[in-house]
């Protein structure tokens, strides 16, 4: 079989996540992309999709079938499943009391599209909070991935400027209305993973509609725009550019994340324990 | 021999119309910058400007059309870093498009081509392509 290797490396989250695989997990991982490909290539039989032709996206009904295919849900926090539902692995602990690098490092690794998005709004000029925003609007996924706007400005909102927090509370609405006008196109991606007849809830239109008008529209709507350009599997980012804005915007508790007894301290006390039964 | 003549001819004809219709290339904040083509596409990669290897695509949508306007840039010894704003383009009814590409490095690769993509109504033809302060003509890159 031929491995198309940009696309391995992409699938991985990037050169930077590759590099801090072990052999091991790159020949696992391997292993799992050569499947895949093979599941595709049997898909392709099948006339589901035709080798060569451009992608045909899947119907909502087509995702919906999906469900019973899986041994765990979409929704599912990164932390809690193993790759391709196989069983997962020993986490590394927290230290006693955790830095927002400290989760970046051992929970929310490799955090290659964050750190991309934030590198391009850094890059592109936009204000400290905008960008902080952007390096920590899909963090949450590592915990649970429905409603990731609200969920991500809870667990963020008790630390950082409340520009921020409106920023990526209400990214995850703007995801689904193009504006051109701010450089925003609605993404193909899009189409793959909610279907091409997707159309998203009365309360995400409500929200929509109530954005459009407020004088903040612009601080979600530029983490889109970023957002947009996060998928670069070969771009090389870290997290070190953005301890100076992190030192500036995040309020480190001095207990530790988890410790200090804020509204979203039990959120990072569960990212840090996943394998807690209770 | 006659028919090879023709085609020569033919050939020479159409370089020449190419020529003709490509806008002169221009200086702006040490960047040479030539436009080369507009296309129309159903679905285009969105990649800023050096173009990294980004993976999301604008799809067209019932009643528009994705026009890819490229550009080729060169950078020149007194090239200095900076900010620019994203390039926009003119239509022949002088309405503005913005496109979603970005400027980002420019100074970052000697050489390099970008394609800009604007979202406009079914059987819009554009005028000018505006970078900074320059504008450049396209009307005659655009397939009749």
């Amino acid at each position: 079989m031929e491995i198309d290797r940009r696309a391995f490396i992409a699938s991985l989250g990037g050169a930077a996540a590759v590099a801090s695989m072990s052999d091991e997990a790159k020949a696992d991982a391997l292993e799992h992309y050569m499947e895949d490909q093979l599941d595709a290539g049997v898909e392709a039989q099948r006339g589901q999709t035709a080798p060569g032709q451009p992608e045909t996206f899947p119907t909502v009904a087509d995702i919906e079938a999906q469900i019973e295919t899986r041994p765990f849900r979409r929704g599912t926090g990164s932390v809690f499943t193993g790759q391709r539902g196989e069983n997962v692995k020993k986490i590394t602990p927290m230290p006693d009391k955790p830095t927002l690098q400290d989760f970046f490092r051992l929970r929310f690794a490799p955090a290659n599209h964050v750190l991309q998005s934030a590198t391009r709004a850094m890059k592109t000029g936009m204000s400290e909070e905008i960008i902080l925003a952007c390096l920590l609007h899909d963090c949450v996924l590592s915990l649970i991935k429905p409603d990731h706007g609200w969920w991500g400005a809870q667990l963020f909102e008790p630390y950082i400027p409340e520009k921020s927090a409106f920023a990526i509370r209400y990214h995850q609405t703007l995801r689904f209305f193009p504006d051109e006008e701010a450089g925003y196109e609605y993404p193909d991606q899009y189409y793959r993973i909610f279907g091409k007849d997707y159309t998203p809830p009365q309360y995400i239109q409500d929200t929509y509609k109530w954005l459009k008008n407020h004088k903040w529209y612009m601080e979600p709507r530029l983490v889109t725009v970023n957002d947009l350009y996060a998928f670069d599997p070969n771009a090389k980012v870290s997290i070190e550019p953005f301890e100076d804005i992190i030192g500036r915007h995040f309020k480190q508790p001095k207990e530790g994340l988890g410790f200090d007894n804020s509204p979203s301290a039990h959120m990072w006390r569960t990212l840090a324990r996943p394998d807690s039964p209770l | 021999m006659r028919s090879r003549i023709l085609t020569a001819g033919a050939i020479a004809i159409a370089s020449a119309a190419v020529l003709v219709a490509q806008p002169p290339a221009k200086t702006v904040n040490g960047l040479q910058i030539s436009v080369k083509s507009v296309a129309r596409a159903e679905r285009t990669p969105l990649r800023d400007c050096p173009p990294g290897t980004n993976s999301v695509n604008a799809v067209q949508r019932p009643g528009d059309e994705l026009a890819v306007v490229t550009v080729d840039f060169k950078v020149m010894p007194d090239f200095k870093p900076v900010t620019m704003k994203r390039a926009t383009a003119t239509a022949a009814d002088d309405k503005v498009y913005n496109t979603s590409i970005q400027f980002v490095d420019v100074g970052s690769v000697p050489e390099y081509s970008c394609q800009f993509v604007y979202r406009v109504p079914q059987g819009t033809k554009l005028k000018t392509l505006q970078i900074e302060g320059a504008s450049f003509d396209i009307s005659g890159l655009e397939s009749k």
